[in-house]
């Protein structure tokens, strides 16, 4: 019976450490950096389309210190499962034109960013879906600015412009 | 040195704890404003928030719910669910002048929300319809004040 409760008292202790060390893994992901994998053909050349792991900082965008040129971490406004990788054209006030089609037509649109929302593009246009399909995104769904790519090892480096 | 953290460990480990609770399993909310009368009071009630269903998506029209504002990302605005994305919406206009109605079908991803005073309440028949993503909780329990102690309506008055 006593071999049992040793036994028990030290499963609990190893497993309160390990507690403990989840905890501070998940604040500072949420809260600090975090990675992430994307993939997908809509931030070609910046991004690959196989797959990248990028570091995410969750900071600049609690502080209001995001601006226009800044790939961001978003979550989906058609799908809240999913999280988008995209590029933040204009922030909120300022006049975007695009065109919906680079392919179809030369014809472009201009709007004024509304207050409280930015305007994310991806950076190949011809195949990305993003705010001139769905719209001005709220700040609001901004989950962080990525700005480090650690694999590939041959595309390790800071993100910028 | 030892004494100080003997002292300082648990209440991180409380505070750690709260944290936890606090992003995942509920919350309480002081909300102000006469947008969601007489549901809540214009002074101020303090409601309870669980924040399990609008990660498992069992949120129902109906619901009172707490959501980042469109249009101030640092606020917390607190009103009813109205309508789930595919849903047809009817809504008056501008309750003020006229009577008229419009209908519209609430897009994917997002959710239709409206005050229940609809007199005074700036929701989704000015910003429109919301992105799930920035819903926070559901409200289900007013705390105070204590005349109005209880489970808030699940329907609109």
């Amino acid at each position: 019976m006593r071999q049992w409760k040793i036994i028990a008292k030290e499963a609990m202790a190893r497993a309160s450490i390990i507690g403990k060390f989840l905890c501070l893994l998940h604040v500072t992901d949420a809260y600090v950096l975090s990675s992430n994998h994307v993939l997908g053909p809509s931030m070609l050349p910046t991004l690959n389309i196989t797959g990248d792991v990028v570091l995410v900082e969750h900071l600049s965008h609690r502080l209001g210190k995001l601006g226009s040129g800044d790939l961001v971490l978003v979550r989906s406004p058609l799908d809240p499962k999913k999280t988008l990788t995209k590029r933040i054209v204009a922030m909120e006030g300022d006049k975007v034109t695009f065109s919906l089609d680079p392919t179809r037509s030369h014809s472009s649109r201009s709007l004024v960013v509304p207050k409280g929302h930015v305007w994310i593009q991806g950076d190949n246009l011809y195949v990305s879906r993003d705010s001139r399909h769905f719209g001005p995104l709220p700040y609001g769904l901004i989950e962080g600015k990525v700005f480090m790519r650690v694999w590939p090892p041959s595309s390790f480096g800071l993100l910028g412009e | 040195m030892g004494e100080w953290s003997r002292s300082v460990i648990p209440i991180a480990r409380g505070l750690c704890l709260l944290y936890l609770t606090n992003k995942y399993l509920g919350t309480t909310v002081i909300t102000y404003g006469p947008s969601m009368l007489p549901t809540l009071n214009i002074t101020g009630n303090l409601v309870l928030v669980e924040r399990i269903s609008t990660r498992t998506g069992k949120l129902r029209p109906g619901d009172v719910v707490i959501f980042r504002s469109p249009e101030t990302p640092r606020k917390i605005v607190c009103k009813r669910l109205m309508g789930m994305e595919g849903d047809q919406v009817t809504y008056i206009v501008d309750p003020k002048n006229s009577d008229r109605c419009k209908t519209i079908v609430v897009p994917k991803g997002h959710v239709w929300v409206e005050g229940d005073n609809i007199y005074n309440t700036k929701d989704s028949r000015n910003f429109g319809a919301i992105p799930y993503g920035l819903l926070q909780g559901r409200a289900f329990w007013t705390l105070l004040p204590r005349k109005d102690f209880g489970s808030l309506a699940p329907k609109p008055r």
